[in-house]
């Protein structure tokens, strides 16, 4: 066994019921990430990308395959189960950020360490903070943010339990261009201090490139990949 | 900690939520503590005034003069003091002019009351002139209620006539520590010494004279030393299941247990707010999740267990419960201190309602245990939040188990049970309440839901504008109006049920009584004043006069087992029991039976060498007698041996002469005797008759049944409102869950304005739109619940009292507008934010 295997799918699909049949989203995804790995996911529209990332981290269950993450199979736990997981292995980012609207931007930071009963909190939430360049902004709250503002906060929450494993989904999808790549950058940046496994789904090539390796979906299979 | 510090941070945002949450909570919480708080006041004025209440520290009475060992006994005790007082009813008249004038003057049913030297031990007695009773009563001088001087006319200084002697009026007295709720007596008082009382000769004759001797103990007696003096007064006692020994540390025991009864009612009826305010609880915590299942979702995804997600809202709904329940119990609280000065003639005494600590918090318990019972569904259905949510809003609820859905259902039916046993004091009542909410709230909802699915169905083509998007928006799925149908329909239910039962008894009670019915009863005749009596009745006019002579005995003996060893027995299981053997029995003798009698078992005088009686079926059953027994009574210290050979039903409601109890003729022949009779007058003829037999026959007693049935439906009606208020409660809580509904869908509510304004809709007609929905809310609620009242009522005053029904359109009407127009003010009101919103901001928020 590979010592340094973090993730590992094998045979995964993931039929849903539509209009009376069941569609087939993802078929037959045999898939391995490395431990420190950046693995982009690309593919147009509807082919598949969140449902794999939602699998990835258990949000989702498999029809079909067996989902491990660090040898540990996943698609068979409980709820419990696999929420105690996502609370010490993953980080996420979205599309549309998902902040807490009643808490304010350092509370949402907290979140994670406060879920896993870190007495340094709010010490290491200033940090991070102040490393998204939001030292002064801890008190607001998300509606008092612009979007990249709320996403950097995201990304802050996101590293603060120190996962073992990030996702991203389309991160930079509601941002504009300038404001999306100061996100990705301090993604980038972030990563490299944290040292997280990254698998990040987009649609942009660009940002696509900055991974080390880049997954082609289609029609819910495997395409092609690219290794740098 | 770190929990309690989530759920404070998730609160935020929410306090629009808190007031219609909290709102629903504290009605029925204060009706709760209302009910409970007053009558813990009550039952602790009592107690804290028992002595007062009693007069003395000890009470002896009976219905036939105290025996002279139980007085020596009392005599026995170091330091003790006694004082006599015999109470009795009697009619009693102004003293007529000396102008010559024949006519007599008016007369009055009053309760005499005579007292010895030193009444009262405790408590005052208020006269005036404000001086010692002992200055103002003697042979020939009384004290009467300021009542009786409006009745008859008189003032003080002027004379009475009191059992045909003449008495000077000495002051007037207008409250005494041993008489209690003025509403349940029947006339004025007149207090008056013994001596007097013995210079009318009306203790000699007839027999209601109750003799009681109070007992004083000395200053300082502990509780103690009065259970030892009862205990050896009690030891005196010959027959003690004819006398009765009351202790001032008892206080009171008969109206206490009384009181609670009616607390225990009444606590049902504050449940039943209570109750509904809980749908409105779980109508609350499901429209505030709703608005939360973004959050829940990330949280679910930041790694928050299901469990634990349960457990953040279910801190949250159990601090707002408490809010709301401390609200209510204050709000309850400050009812209760109003509720006295309302019904001061039905309380026994005054009463002073402090804050009731133990009231309040079974109150807040009863409100937070209800909260949590109804808000546990919704709370559950939080767990089931998908943290896939995150990615794809469309995401399917995670599955629930069969077995937890049944098992919540389970929780709630016997948690609604357990709280209804708490109030009602026993379990059977509790399964009765619970059992008859589910029927109504399931018979409610499921017409509740056709209702609303066939308005949904109902051709729109026609009507204007307004009508036409008001039965839509009632129609329209997930609108939350259904359950403020239900709440409200069965707070009208409550309401309406009570009022229309109450008003067929008290109608009932008031109608003109049957054709044949006797509407006068005249007591205490003796045998040889009849014929006179007689001639005042014809000549008044009366019809179908009845006379019978009575001959007053008690029960000794049945088949040899005397009475006080059964009513030792049964003391513990049924007083009803106890007051059937003790009490005292009347006789009659006669050869035939009247008519109304049928002789169900056994045959009416058939044994020649025997002496029979013939028993009533029920009296009989109570007894535990039937066909064959032997039973002894004692008539004036002579036993007689009775042979029961019939046993026969009596059709009491023709308000006839009957009796338990019918001897065979010359049985009776030597006992002493008197006459008692009915006859039926004009209303008109009836107090000229009284005056008339006041002034000729001052013994005897005339009864005006049209009088006594007033004083009843008095009664009924003081008790109907303290009903009805309760049960204001249950619509408060039905109107305050109608508002929760509308103002959870305030967002809705509020892009449904801009796009109305938009499409060039004025206020006023957006206005309308909405006044059109909620008054249809308020008219199914309306409907429905009054239709449930009208079956409860109906099947009550059928089956439960048999009387006749009768329909009241008149106020059916009124109580389907006032929920109408209740439910359009609530719906508006909280609406309000709604319509004032300026399309383009609500418009611009997009979804």
């Amino acid at each position: 066994m590979d010592e340094t295997r973090l993730l590992s799918l094998e045979g995964v699909g993931r039929q849903l019921p539509s209009g009376g049949k069941m569609l087939t989203i993802l078929d037959a995804i045999d898939l391995e990430i490395a431990e420190g790995e950046f693995v982009a996911v690309l593919g147009p529209s509807g082919s598949g990308k969140s449902t794999l990332l939602a699998l990835m981290a258990g949000l989702d269950r498999p029809s079909t395959g067996t989902i491990s993450i660090k040898g540990e199979r996943i698609d068979r736990l409980s709820e419990d189960r696999l929420a105690l997981m996502r609370r010490h292995t993953i980080g996420f980012v979205f599309q549309s950020f998902q902040l807490l609207g009643n808490f304010t931007a350092r509370e949402n930071v907290m979140l994670p360490m406060e879920l896993l009963g870190r007495a340094d909190a709010r010490r290491r939430a200033d940090d991070l903070l102040a490393s998204v360049g939001l030292a002064e902004r801890g008190h607001h709250y998300p509606t008092q943010l612009s979007g990249g503002e709320q996403q950097r906060v995201a990304l802050a929450r996101a590293f603060a339990p120190k996962p073992a494993l990030l996702l991203a989904d389309e991160p930079t999808g509601n941002l504009d261009g300038a404001t999306g790549r100061v996100v990705l950058d301090l993604l980038a940046e972030m990563r490299a201090s944290e040292g997280a496994t990254l698998v990040l789904v987009t649609h942009d090539p660009a940002v696509a490139a900055l991974a080390d390796r880049r997954i082609h979906l289609r029609d819910g299979r495997i395409e092609h990949e690219e290794t740098n | 900690m770190r929990w309690l510090v989530l759920a404070a941070r998730e609160f935020r945002g929410s306090t629009g939520r808190i007031a219609f949450f909290a709102a629903c909570l504290a009605v029925g919480v204060a009706a709760v503590v209302a009910v409970s708080g007053l009558s813990s006041a009550l039952d602790q004025t009592i107690r804290a005034q028992a002595r007062q209440l009693l007069a003395a520290d000890l009470a002896v009475g009976s219905r036939r003069p105290i025996a002279d060992e139980i007085l020596a006994a009392i005599d026995g005790l170091v330091g003790a003091r006694r004082v006599q007082v015999c109470e009795l009813p009697s009619v009693v008249t102004g003293v007529p002019g000396d102008d010559g004038d024949s006519a007599p003057g008016a007369s009055v049913l009053s309760e005499l009351k005579a007292v010895g030297e030193g009444y009262p031990f405790y408590g005052e007695l208020v006269t005036r002139p404000a001086r010692p009773l002992e200055e103002l009563l003697d042979e020939r001088h009384v004290v009467v209620a300021p009542e009786l001087l409006v009745r008859l006319g008189l003032d003080v200084g002027e004379g009475l006539m009191i059992g045909g002697e003449s008495f000077t009026i000495a002051g007037t007295v207008s409250a005494e520590p041993d008489r209690m709720g003025a509403s349940f007596s029947f006339g004025p008082r007149v207090l008056l010494s013994v001596a007097a009382l013995e210079r009318t000769g009306l203790a000699g004759l007839g027999s209601r004279v109750k003799y009681t001797v109070l007992v004083r103990l000395p200053d300082g007696t502990t509780p103690d030393d009065l259970a030892v003096a009862a205990a050896s007064i009690r030891s005196a006692i010959a027959d003690p299941e004819f006398v009765e020994l009351e202790t001032a540390s008892e206080a009171q025991p008969t109206l206490r247990s009384g009181l609670g009864r009616v607390e225990r009612f009444l606590g049902l009826v504050a449940l039943l707010s209570l109750l509904i305010g809980g749908i409105g609880v779980a109508q609350a915590v499901r429209a505030w999740l709703a608005g939360r299942l973004d959050a829940i979702a990330v949280l679910r995804a930041l790694g928050v267990r299901p469990r634990e997600v349960f457990g953040l809202y279910l801190g949250q709904t159990a601090l707002l419960a408490l809010l709301g329940s401390v609200a209510g119990a204050v709000a309850g609280t400050l009812v209760a201190r109003a509720v006295p000065t309302m019904v001061s003639g039905l309380l026994p005494v005054e009463v002073v309602v402090g804050w009731q600590p133990i009231a309040m918090v079974r109150g807040v318990a009863l409100g937070l245990g209800v909260a949590l019972l109804f808000g546990l569904r919704p709370l559950v259905d939080a767990m089931r939040v998908p943290p896939i949510r995150v990615l794809r809003r469309d995401a399917d609820p995670l599955p629930i188990s069969r077995v937890l859905g049944v098992l919540l259902s389970s929780i709630l039916l016997a948690g609604i049970t357990a709280t209804a046993s708490a109030q009602s004091g026993s379990l059977l009542r509790g399964l009765q309440f619970s059992a008859g909410l589910v029927v109504a709230t399931a018979v409610l909802a499921g017409s509740a839901y056709l209702v609303v699915r066939l308005t949904g169905r109902a051709p729109r083509d026609h009507g204007s504008v307004t009508l036409r998007h008001g039965l839509a928006a009632l129609a329209r799925p997930g609108s939350g109006t259904l359950g403020a149908i239900v709440a409200l329909g069965l707070g009208v239910l409550t309401v309406v049920g009570m009022w229309l039962i109450q008003d067929r008894l008290s109608a009932q009670l008031r109608a003109d009584l049957p054709d044949q019915a006797p509407t006068v009863f005249l007591v205490d005749i003796q045998p040889d004043q009849w014929e006179g009596v007689e001639e005042s009745l014809v000549v008044a006019g009366a019809e179908s006069i009845d006379s019978v002579e009575v001959v007053m005995g008690r029960l000794a003996s049945i088949n040899g087992v005397p009475v006080a060893e059964l009513a030792v027995d049964e003391n513990d299981r049924s007083s009803d029991r106890r007051w059937v053997l003790t009490r005292e029995q009347r006789l009659t003798s006669m050869a035939t039976l009247p008519e109304d009698n049928v002789i169900v078992d056994g045959a009416l005088w058939v044994h020649p060498d025997r002496s029979e009686v013939s028993i009533e079926a029920d009296f009989a059953r109570d007894l535990g007698v039937g066909v064959g027994d032997s039973i002894v009574f004692d008539i004036q210290g002579v036993p007689v041996e009775l042979f029961v050979s019939s046993i026969r039903t009596v059709e009491w409601e023709s308000f006839s002469i009957n009796f338990f109890l019918v001897v065979e003729p010359g049985v009776l022949d030597r006992a002493p005797r008197f006459r008692i009779a009915t006859a039926r007058l004009s209303a008109a003829e009836e107090l000229p008759l009284q005056n008339r037999l006041a002034a000729a026959f001052p013994n005897v007693t005339v009864l005006r049944i049209r009088d006594v049935l007033e004083k009843v439906v008095g009664i009924l009606e003081q008790l109907g409102n303290g009903i009805r208020f309760l049960g204001a409660f249950t619509v408060l809580a039905g109107i305050a869950i109608l508002a929760g509904a509308v103002s959870a869908g305030a967002i809705r509510r509020g892009r449904q304005v801009a796009l109305f304004k938009t499409l060039g809709m004025t206020r006023a007609q957006v206005v309308s739109v909405f006044a059109v929905e909620y008054a249809l809310v308020g008219l199914v609620a309306g409907v429905l619940g009054t239709v449930g009242a009208v079956v409860m009522a109906w099947t009550v005053v059928r089956f439960g009292f048999q009387i006749a029904w009768a329909w009241n359109p008149g106020a059916l009407m009124v109580a389907l507008v006032a929920t109408v127009v209740m439910s359009v003010v609530a719906g508006l009101a909280a609406s309000a934010r709604a319509l004032t919103v300026r399309p383009l901001a609500v418009l611009r928020q997009g979804d």
